[in-house]
């Protein structure tokens, strides 16, 4: 039980992690929150549904992800948002309104009904005397994974380097002659493409259908605020809220479990300074 | 001067053509008075949660209505469908109802709806006595003098499954879950009854909020309580497969019952819902020869448009089919016979046998199914007909 317990809380992390981390991205480098996350998520669990089609293998099913979620939002930040930044709120529409063409464009061309994807794994494996499911596992390793890659690319690369520099102070970034338009363009897309690719990872564990990404997006939402932009926060939040989560639906009930995320939220906030 | 003579002459042509219709007149009038269509409304999820399907329900009422008037009509009037939006809530339940029975002036009103639409409805119905048939399953209860239902309600459904999964699966200790709304809640406890009823025990019962689809902490439960079998019931569509694909995710082997899963959810599924026992009145696999009738008959007149057809469609073609019978018996569209004759109607169907006859619903064929490795559903037994028990005890 206690095994159990401890592996539905690290997994759960684990899963918000990767929903929430493209959303944490674009927030941090454009300081816009990308309400149209829960879009991109459908998105790639939709990819997952075109490769089931195809009959290609399920774990092609990320890579098509994150590959149609960088090209949509490569399109929209061209076309849309990039007149937009000026104008932090009207993002919002922006990005809501965009939120509801995906969906309904998804709709339009698959229908509302549940549509099947081939899961990669669907086995259980045994851990310490506890049967749980692999893919939760998986998951949980993939979730380190990206965290891993994305702070090496942080911290280690040029592209890296010039975002923390408008992250930190955008004005004097741009002073010094970094090109903040490129850098928002491939932050935006690239936060895109991380929740496509969530969207596809998901899919072995829930149906899919055009608004699976409306109850993920307001978690995610709820992690990246009290987050802020800190990838190693954003680890810990995923944790603290995800575990209070779980333990709660266990020693409580679920309905009690799932109003636990917003109600810790809002209690951090009210103590956490907010830092950059 | 050419043009005038045109006119002229086409002056008394009509004039001519006015004599002659003249003279028809008597006869016409009273023809055309009696050939005015039956009208039959169908306010229906168009739009919102219903929407998946909705066009199966009006495809059922198309292929009725079209097979009745190809025959003459009923008393010599065809019918005639007329589907509207009620955007599967009140609010549009009520535009929907007052525009088909105040502009369409709807002979009656036969359709499947969710229950907040009906309950919105069935009102104004009643206030304009006007015929209401509702053909979706729902939670039970709901009646009035002109208000019918010609599908399931949990006293239909849940007790045979149970029944089943004790005397076939040796359930004796069960874990009870489903989603925290009414319809779930109200299956559930449908279902504990049956089971106290029966000499099992509950070992657990959870419901989980209807936005979350993560199962873990409730899977995690059931391990823990280790049940010979489950019984769920969450809202329709996605949540049956999230929930299945967790569980089997999660290693648990125990046999399943659904009150909540139907085919086509099971089968867009795919291989999720693999084993899981559900009963119901109506699957397309039913082997009767009204059934594989009406199925080619979609197929024929729907083509790659076809909606499969599902337990909340075909009652639709059921219910028209009973009213249709019912006019003609009664000889007239009047309502205050057609209450009284409906209950004597009996139609047999793709279901089987259906009869409106008890308080304004009706025993109902009940069948056993199970979902396959590919999703399909196959029947696996019938329990003859099951009677819905005291719904409206003020009624007949």
């Amino acid at each position: 039980m206690f095994t159990t317990q401890l592996l539905d809380v690290v997994t759960t992390a684990g899963v918000l992690y990767i929903v929430a981390l493209g959303l944490l991205i674009v927030y941090g480098v454009l300081k816009i929150i990308n309400l149209a996350h829960g879009a991109f998520l459908a998105v790639g669990a939709y990819a997952g549904v075109v490769t089931t089609g195809l009959g290609w293998n399920p774990w092609t099913a990320p890579l098509l992800a994150f590959v149609v979620g960088v090209v949509v939002a490569a399109l929209v930040e061209w076309r849309v948002l990039r007149r937009l930044y000026a104008r932090p709120l009207d993002t919002i529409l922006a990005t809501w309104g965009l939120n509801i063409i995906v969906v309904q464009l998804i709709t339009l061309y698959f229908g509302r009904e549940i549509r099947f994807a081939e899961s990669a794994i669907g086995r259980a494996v045994t851990v310490s005397g506890a049967t749980y499911s692999e893919y939760r596992l998986v998951l949980l390793l993939l979730a380190l994974a990206l965290g891993v890659a994305v702070w090496l690319v942080m911290q280690r690369t040029q592209i890296g380097i010039v975002a923390r520099a408008v992250i930190m102070n955008e004005e004097l970034a741009q002073a010094l002659g970094i090109n903040t338009r490129l850098v928002r363009f491939v932050t935006f897309c690239l936060g895109a493409g991380l929740a496509a690719l969530a969207g596809a990872l998901l899919t072995p564990l829930v149906s899919v259908h055009p608004n699976l990404g409306v109850p993920w997006l307001i978690n995610a939402f709820m992690l990246v605020l009290v987050a802020g932009v800190s990838l190693a926060n954003l680890a810990l939040a995923a944790l603290v809220l995800g575990g209070a989560q779980v333990l709660v639906s266990s020693y409580g009930n679920p309905v009690l479990g799932s109003l636990t995320i917003v109600i810790l939220a809002v209690i951090i906030l009210r103590f956490r300074t907010i830092t950059i | 001067m050419r043009e005038r003579w045109t006119n002229t002459r086409s002056r008394s042509l009509a004039a001519l053509v006015g004599v002659l219709i003249a003279a028809m007149v008597p006869a016409g009038a009273v023809q055309s008075q009696d050939k005015k269509p039956i009208v039959i409304a169908v306010p229906v999820g168009l739009s919102g949660v219903n929407s998946v399907v909705a066009p199966a329900v009006v495809q059922s009422g198309e292929l009725a209505v079209e097979e009745i008037n190809l025959r003459g009509g009923v008393l010599g009037r065809k019918l005639q469908l007329v589907p509207l939006d009620d955007e599967s809530g009140p609010a549009g339940a009520v535009k929907a109802f007052n525009t088909a029975i105040r502009q369409h002036k709807a002979d009656t009103i036969i359709t499947m709806e969710t229950s907040a639409a009906r309950n919105a409805g069935a009102p104004i119905a009643e206030r304009a006595k006007t015929l209401f048939i509702y053909t979706s399953f729902y939670e039970g209860r709901a009646c009035g003098k002109h208000l019918f239902v010609n599908a399931w309600v949990p006293e239909q459904v849940v007790p045979p499954l149970i029944k089943f999964m004790t005397d076939e699966k040796k359930v004796k200790k069960w874990f009870a879950l489903g989603s925290d709304y009414a319809f779930g809640r109200g299956m559930i406890e449908a279902a504990k009854k049956t089971i106290k009823g029966m000499g099992g025990t509950i070992l657990g019962e959870e419901y989980q909020p209807l936005q979350q689809s993560d199962w873990t902490a409730i899977i995690s439960k059931i391990r823990a309580a280790n049940p010979d079998g489950i019984i769920y019931s969450t809202s329709g569509g996605g949540p049956n497969i999230d929930f299945m694909k967790q569980f089997k995710a999660a290693g648990l082997k125990m046999p399943v019952g659904s009150l909540s899963i139907d085919e086509l959810t099971a089968e867009a599924g795919g291989g999720a819902a693999e084993g899981v026992y559900y009963t119901g009145d109506y699957f397309t696999g039913l082997d009767n020869p009204a059934n594989q009738k009406f199925l080619e008959a979609m197929k024929r007149k729907f083509g790659g448009n076809l909606k499969t057809p599902n337990s909340l469609s075909e009652p639709e073609y059921d219910g028209i089919y009973a009213y249709a019978k019912a006019v003609e018996k009664a000889g007239t569209t009047d309502v205050d016979k057609l209450v009284q004759v409906l209950p004597t109607i009996i139609f047999t169907g793709p279901r089987g046998q259906v009869q409106m006859n008890k308080q304004h619903h009706a025993p109902l064929p009940v069948y056993l199914a199970q979902v396959q490795a590919d999703g399909k559903t196959k029947v696996l037994k019938s329990f003859g007909l099951v009677d819905p028990g005291n719904q409206c005890p003020n009624l007949k």
